[in-house]
């Protein structure tokens, strides 16, 4: 099937099952799980789903062209997708990078047809920003190993099956060298999920606790005491999921929002208004084609790396930046609508969220001054200190 | 569409490096500044007629290269990033793009030859002060009898043209160097590695160019854009690669500045603004080679971005640098200039948004 032809096939499926942006429908008007999970299944079957991963876990075995041609035109519709971007987007790929065979085969495929969904659980109370200092532990039991602690920012985990868990299993050692990843099944009674209400109002995370959970030795991704790297891995899969997701139509800060709004309060024959839409144009524009770039070099062979937090960083800069010059161009209106009302309100609302999740700004400039552009790391006063030598708080 | 370079374009980055490294560093630029002129005539005969780079364009019916505009970013990026004066932009772009535009083959035949070659110079004069750049109507130049009198501003190498190309409201005028009335006034330029330069002409002859001057110029404005862009965002990651060595080698309070987070958090805004911006050029290239819809809209895009993010790195790259960053002797202030400079050439910031917003139809 050459490329448009697959692009074809993509745009008719979501034609019959998926529906078209309507900017006056309130973006908070979402899809139950259960829809989700048709929804997702629907894909697979349509072969839509895990496009450019390998046939025998499920996936379809395509290019990078493919799946260009799929974002293209999924771009106009409203797929409810929301609670498989985890887990497809990060914990797959780090699965079928360090995985093991009998792992690859039990979970990809359930993943990419909706059966299974998948959480990342790494940041806790005493540390988002310095993952490795995570204090969430586990011992070695008969059969595997017993996990106690809690996890933080853990989107999605009130409707998850599996999470990748990050866990301290040696704190004799320095803090990056004592780390596991396991895959735990969140369904365990010694699981327990409490939604955590944000600066929105909203509820999009969660806090996880972990009290006397037992996990299998087959549960560990990778090796024992090996899991940053694995984590790191998880990481910049997920600056790329984050920084290129930004899907013009779904974000009310976005430029075709934006232009649609200001049409609608008669605001498109301001001079300053049009060259403010311009520069978001312009910036947003940018950032698709930096996405575009990164993945046609990683099809030519060439590592994103730590290019990835150059786009996260850009994608998270991208809606504070926009929120200032929206109240330039709407004025007292933004003070006078609520979050439901006017979808620019709540993103403005939303937008330092952005800034934080998956990695600060600060974390990302750190990463992308020291490992693209090889400036000296920062002293790091822990690095080579048993953890639990180590001083965690006032 | 493909957003990376080819291995042909990599061979032809490959070669201009090695002879700007070798024929025009830094110091050859010096030089060339402290001279007369605005650029070194040699360095300019030699990357014509050895690397073929004014030619690039040039269909190779009139002696060019015939390759696209796609590969003379590559050859601009090399030159942008070492600040090599040249009449690259004037005479590869801007009027080897008008020429290519119109449809006056007597033109095409005479000059194009001549440009692809490196014996003759030619430049577009397009702006007028304060009046919109790249509008032909709005142009107060004024065609009468077989002449043209009027006032160019900014005109790039104008005083090193051996053909001018004026526009007016009533098209696109071609004069020679030399013509009665044609007086050509250096500026004593912010930027000291482009020569630029104040055009009168008083009834001085000059022959109305075939074709249609206005869809013509807009289109080499996108061209401007396009090649602007591309030095640019070149020069900026000049910048950021000279602050990022400095700041491994220079030490402040025992450790190497690049260290504090004062210092490696601007380079990482300026990388990340630097690598949004070289794939919107990588994009717009593309576009404009490809003959794309969007090829105004991309090439504006790219120009908006590449002129501020340029202009934010010299600023960034004078200050990291502390002291020496402002003494003459640092390279910083030339591109600081430079940058300066190209930010309001040939249609500044508010001119690139309008036309952002002019052909997304906002």
């Amino acid at each position: 099937m050459s490329t448009d032809e697959f692009r074809a096939k993509a745009l008719a499926w979501l034609q019959q099952n998926a529906k078209p942006f309507d900017d006056n429908e309130p973006s908070s008007g979402g899809a139950t799980i259960e829809e989700s999970k048709a929804f997702q299944k629907g894909l697979w079957e349509a072969g839509l789903a895990g496009i450019t991963w390998p046939k025998e876990y499920g996936g379809q075995g395509l290019g990078t062209a493919e799946q260009l041609a799929f974002n293209e035109v999924a771009a106009d519709f409203r797929m409810p997708v929301g609670p498989f971007v985890i887990g497809l987007g990060m914990p797959a790929p780090v699965l079928l990078e360090f995985g093991t065979e009998e792992q690859k085969k039990r979970h990809i495929a359930p993943m990419l047809r909706g059966d299974e969904i998948w959480s990342q659980l790494f940041s806790e109370p005493s540390g988002g920003s310095d993952v490795a200092s995570l204090q969430t532990s586990a011992v070695r039991v008969e059969d595997g190993w017993l996990i106690n602690g809690q996890k933080v920012w853990t989107s999605g985990a009130q409707f998850s099956d599996f999470g990748a868990v990050l866990v301290r299993t040696d704190p004799t050692r320095p803090k990056h060298q004592g780390i596991t990843m396991f895959i735990v099944d969140l369904h365990h009674p010694g699981v327990t999920v409490r939604p955590l209400v944000v600066a929105t109002g909203d509820a999009p995370f969660n806090e996880v606790f972990f009290d006397d959970v037992h996990v299998p030795e087959d549960a560990v991704i990778g090796e024992v005491n090996n899991g940053w790297a694995v984590a790191v891995a998880m990481l910049r899969y997920e600056r790329v999921t984050i920084g290129t997701g930004v899907r013009a139509r779904a974000n009310p800060l976005g430029y075709d929002a934006l232009v649609e709004l200001v049409r609608a309060r008669g605001l498109d024959g301001d001079p300053s208004v049009r060259r403010t839409l311009a520069q978001v144009y312009a910036r947003e524009s940018a950032m698709r084609s930096y996405s575009a770039v990164l993945h046609q070099e990683a099809k030519a062979g060439v590592p994103i790396g730590a290019r990835g937090s150059a786009a996260k960083l850009a994608g998270a800069t991208f809606p504070l930046w926009v929120s200032d010059l929206v109240q330039e161009i709407f004025g007292e209106e933004i003070a006078l609508q609520t979050r439901d009302t006017l979808p620019i309100a709540r993103s403005i609302l939303a937008a330092p969220g952005g800034a934080t999740a998956g990695g600060s700004n600060e974390i990302q400039r750190n990463i992308i001054a020291e490992r693209v552009l090889g400036l000296p790391k920062d002293a790091g006063v822990d690095k080579n200190v048993p953890f639990n030598q180590l001083k965690l708080s006032k | 569409m493909t957003l990376i370079d080819t291995d042909d374009q990599r061979d032809l980055a490959s070669s201009v490096k090695r002879f700007v490294s070798g024929q025009a560093p830094m110091s050859a630029v010096r030089k060339t500044i402290a001279s007369e002129a605005s650029f070194d005539p040699d360095v300019w005969r030699r990357l014509s007629q050895e690397l073929g780079v004014a030619g690039l364009p040039i269909p190779e019916q009139y002696g060019g290269a015939g390759a696209s505009w796609s590969d003379l970013v590559v050859a601009l990026r090399e030159l942008g990033s070492g600040l090599v004066p040249t009449p690259v932009l004037a005479t590869s772009v801007l009027a080897t793009g008008t020429l290519l535009a119109l449809d006056d083959e007597e033109a095409r035949a005479t000059w194009l030859p001549r440009f692809a070659e490196g014996t003759a110079v030619g430049t577009l004069a397009v702006s007028e002060g304060a009046r919109r750049p790249w509008a032909v109507a709005d142009s107060s130049v004024v065609v009468e009898d077989g002449t043209v009198t009027g006032t160019k501003t900014a005109v790039l190498n104008a005083a090193e043209a051996d053909v001018l190309l004026v526009t007016t409201a009533s098209g696109v005028v071609l004069v020679e160097k030399g013509a009665p009335g044609l007086t050509i006034t250096p500026a004593d330029a912010l930027d000291l590695t482009r020569g630029i330069a104040t055009v009168t002409l008083e009834r001085t002859p000059g022959r109305l160019l075939a074709g249609d001057a206005a869809a013509a110029v807009d289109s080499v404005a996108d061209l401007a854009n396009l090649a602007l862009a591309s030095e640019q965002a070149a020069a900026t990651k000049a910048c950021l690669d000279m602050t990022t060595e400095y700041a491994k080698i220079r030490y402040s309070f025992g450790q190497p500045i690049g260290i504090y987070q004062g210092v490696k958090h601007p380079l990482a805004d300026i990388y990340t603004d630097w690598a949004l911006t070289d794939a919107a050029i990588r994009k717009a290239s593309e576009s404009l080679a490809e003959g794309s819809d969007t090829a105004s809209l991309d090439a504006a895009v790219a120009r908006h971005l590449a002129s501020s993010g340029y202009v934010e790195a010299a600023k960034q790259t004078m200050l990291l640098h502390g002291g020496i960053g402002f003494t003459w002797e640092h390279d910083a202030h030339l591109y600081y200039r430079s940058a300066i400079t190209g930010n309001v050439l040939l249609g500044g910031p508010a001119a690139q948004q309008d036309r952002i917003a002019e052909k997304l139809a906002v």
